[in-house]
């Protein structure tokens, strides 16, 4: 497995976030964690990208323990619900700011950034100002300055959950689409039912930070704890209504 | 036409004090009624840059005190109101940076003073330079707490997952964004420490004769031409900070 995770606990204070959770995730798959508000999905991320320590257990990745690696050190990327373009760069600043920072020769980084650029149709909107973005293409910015570092793992913090309907779906296929072209290994965290599903390819179910796994759709929709079987019944209803002419 | 006269009226009011000021500094005996001084020159002035000179000291070592303490203060703010923002008790740590606004900076040297006379800091430059620390100082923590909010310390936390050292997101990203705040913090402890006078008159004892020191001293003895003088030179650098301001930091918003 390339992502393993095992007997992860995390307390603040008195309130344990994380219980006992564990996680195998292969490489170039992408996880969707569904979650309501305040189950620790958060957390789960933070621990593994190193920003936050957990009380006991432990995460690996590639056969590697990260615990002891600091978090600059892991090439795991941590993306939020906000873009967090950085205001003093250009569009293509940002999007070269990790290969700035590791000192890739300057022709190496216009090049590699221009394929990006391209790649998310932003070529050109190169030299404007994050402010001059709508809440979609700076989103785009923020996925090319995570991509363009290749990192080994993308950890995403429900970034569609500040953008309308229409640009959500957009970026959503933007996403898989490219994280599939790249062969990137990524958790999604969500709280949306229908994002859980389009995003991934495994999933799951955090409530009271314990986590619940399922390695295809099937077992996914159909566990009752989950909640979605009485969505699928609510809408199910409604369109039978609606057929019958109520 | 009417907005005009009032806008000519409402400029002439703000003016005509620093007109009066500047009128003063270069004249004299002025007895009443007569509209102007009697004498102009700018005899007063050219001592100011000669060498020895009655004021020169005094705007040289409060450009010096105000510079330091501007520079110290922002610098230290800057780095305490972060530490303070993360940390779990945040509240009560800035409390403490109220407490020498809470109780006015003249209080707070009059408790200080007894302090300063045992450790022999009263009367110095060395002790005015600490006691104005110790009211811009808090002044920088409280200024900039509300800077490192959640969204910094995220901004900061991205930077490390794509790869940077603390030092790295402090210089590249961190120091950019708050570069305007930073330039404002410095006007304004500048500010603060340029017209301190109870608590460098308090801690000073008078042997520290910073500009606005003087300009009370020449107000007391009634030589209104130097005081005029002085009151000139203390509004320089102020106007220069706002011309700067004007210029830099309006235009980078």
């Amino acid at each position: 497995m390339f992502l393993q995770i095992r007997n992860i606990t995390k307390s603040f204070g008195t309130e344990q976030v994380l219980q006992d959770l564990s996680l195998d995730l292969e490489a170039r798959r992408m996880c969707s964690i569904l979650g309501r508000s305040g189950s620790g999905k958060t957390t789960l991320l933070k621990i593994i990208a190193g920003l936050e320590g957990a009380d006991r257990g432990s995460v690996w990745l590639d056969s590697q323990p990260l615990d002891p690696v600091p978090a600059h050190a892991r090439n795991v990327v941590y993306l939020y619900q906000e873009a967090l373009l950085f205001p003093h760069l250009n569009v293509s600043e940002n999007v070269a700011f990790g290969l700035r920072l590791r000192r890739e020769a300057g022709r190496q980084v216009e090049k590699k950034v221009g394929q990006m650029l391209e790649e998310l149709e932003l070529t050109a909107h190169a030299r404007k100002r994050p402010d001059q973005l709508s809440g979609g293409q700076r989103q785009r910015v923020a996925f090319g300055r995570a991509l363009i570092v290749q990192p080994r793992l993308l950890l995403l913090d429900e970034p569609f959950g500040a953008l309308d309907t229409e640009t959500r779906q957009t970026m959503q296929s933007l996403l898989k689409r490219i994280c599939g072209e790249h062969g990137i290994t990524a958790l999604f965290v969500t709280h949306d039912l229908k994002e859980a599903i389009r995003m991934g390819d495994v999933f799951g179910w955090m409530q009271g930070g314990r986590l619940k796994t399922y390695p295809g759709l099937d077992g996914f929709l159909n566990d009752s704890e989950t909640g979605i079987q009485d969505e699928i019944a609510f809408w199910k209803s409604l369109y039978d209504d609606h057929e019958k002419g109520l | 036409m009417r907005r005009r006269i009032l806008q000519g009226i409402w400029g002439l009011i703000w003016v005509l004090p620093f007109l009066l000021l500047l009128v003063l500094s270069i004249g004299r005996q002025w007895p009443f009624p007569a509209l102007l001084p009697r004498q102009w020159s700018l005899a007063y002035w050219a001592d100011v840059f000669a060498r020895g000179g009655n004021l020169n000291e005094s705007l040289l070592f409060s450009l010096v005190l105000s510079l330091s303490i501007a520079a110290i203060a922002t610098g230290l703010g800057y780095v305490t109101s972060r530490q303070i923002a993360y940390h779990p008790k945040k509240e009560r740590w800035l409390l403490l940076a109220y407490f020498p606004y809470a109780m006015a900076p003249v209080i707070l040297a009059a408790c200080l003073q007894h302090y300063f006379l045992v450790l022999g800091w009263s009367g110095k430059w060395s002790g005015v330079w600490l006691a104005q620390l110790c009211i811009t100082y808090p002044f920088a923590v409280i200024f900039f707490s509300g800077f490192w909010n959640q969204r910094m310390q995220s901004m900061e936390h991205l930077v490390t997952t794509l790869g940077g050292t603390y030092w790295q997101a402090f210089r590249k990203v961190l120091l950019p964004m708050s570069s305007s705040a930073l330039l404002v913090c410095f006007f304004q402890t500048f500010l603060i420490s340029w017209f301190e006078y109870g608590l460098t008159s308090l801690i000073g004892v008078g042997k520290v004769q910073t500009l606005p020191v003087k300009v009370f001293q020449y107000v007391q003895e009634a030589n209104i031409f130097l005081a005029a003088l002085a009151g000139c030179l203390l509004f320089l650098p102020p106007l220069i900070l706002w011309w700067m301001n004007k210029r830099w930091l309006f235009r980078q918003g």
